[in-house]
C-alpha cells in the first residue's frame, strides 16, 4: 500500500480558467454583447495568471494542483461540499420565492430536482463501487 | 514523502489524520511502526 500523490501540472487550473474564459466570449459574443464576453474573458486571464504566478503559497499551489497531497485533496472535498450545501440551500430559497410570487420556480425546481437525483445516484454509485 | 511540509505540520500538532498508506509511509521513513509514531499517550510524532 502505498501513499497516493495527487499533483497534477500547474497549468491546469489556468488552462481551465482561460478556456472558460474563451467559452464565455463565444457564448456572449452570440449573444450580442461582445464587451461582456471580453470583460469576462479578461478576468479569468487575470485569475489563471494570479493562480499560475501566485508562488509557493499553500492554498495557491493546492488550487493549481501542483502542491495538492491528501490533505489538499480532503480541503478540497469538504470545500466543495459547503459549497454545495450553500448552493442547495439558494436554490430552495429562490424556489419558495418564486412560488411565493406566482411564478413556476423555473430554473430553480430543474436545478434542484436534478442536484437531487445527482445526489441520490451518486450514493448509489458509490455504494455499490464499495 | 508525497505530503507538502504544512500537512507534515498538521500531523504534527493534531490537526489532520494522515490516512493508512501515509502512516505507513511514515512509519517506514522513521523505521518504526505505526504505534509508535502514531502513539496515543505520546502525541509527538517520534524522529
Amino acid at each position: 500500500m502505498e501513499a497516493t500523490t495527487m499533483f497534477r501540472s500547474k497549468w491546469f487550473l489556468p488552462g481551465f480558467s482561460v478556456a472558460l474564459g474563451l467559452a464565455f466570449l463565444v457564448a456572449l459574443w452570440a449573444g450580442g454583447k461582445p464587451a461582456d464576453g471580453v470583460f469576462s474573458l479578461a478576468v479569468l486571464i487575470g485569475f489563471g495568471l494570479l493562480i499560475l504566478l501566485g508562488g509557493r503559497s499553500e492554498t495557491i499551489r493546492g488550487l493549481r494542483g501542483d502542491g495538492r497531497d491528501e490533505r489538499f485533496a480532503r480541503l478540497d472535498l469538504v470545500a466543495t461540499a459547503i459549497a454545495g450545501n450553500v448552493l442547495i440551500a439558494i436554490v430552495i430559497g429562490a424556489c419558495i420565492w418564486e412560488w411565493a410570487h406566482g411564478r413556476d420556480g423555473s430554473p430553480f425546481v430543474q436545478l434542484g430536482a436534478i442536484t437531487g437525483v445527482t445526489y441520490v445516484l451518486a450514493v448509489g454509485f458509490l455504494r455499490w463501487r464499495g | 514523502m508525497a505530503v507538502s511540509r504544512q500537512t507534515i505540520n498538521a500531523i504534527e500538532t493534531e490537526r489532520y489524520t494522515p490516512s493508512l498508506p501515509l502512516a505507513l509511509a511514515l512509519a517506514r521513513y522513521f523505521n518504526s511502526t505505526v504505534e509508535e509514531v502514531f502513539d496515543g499517550g505520546n502525541d509527538d510524532v517520534q524522529e
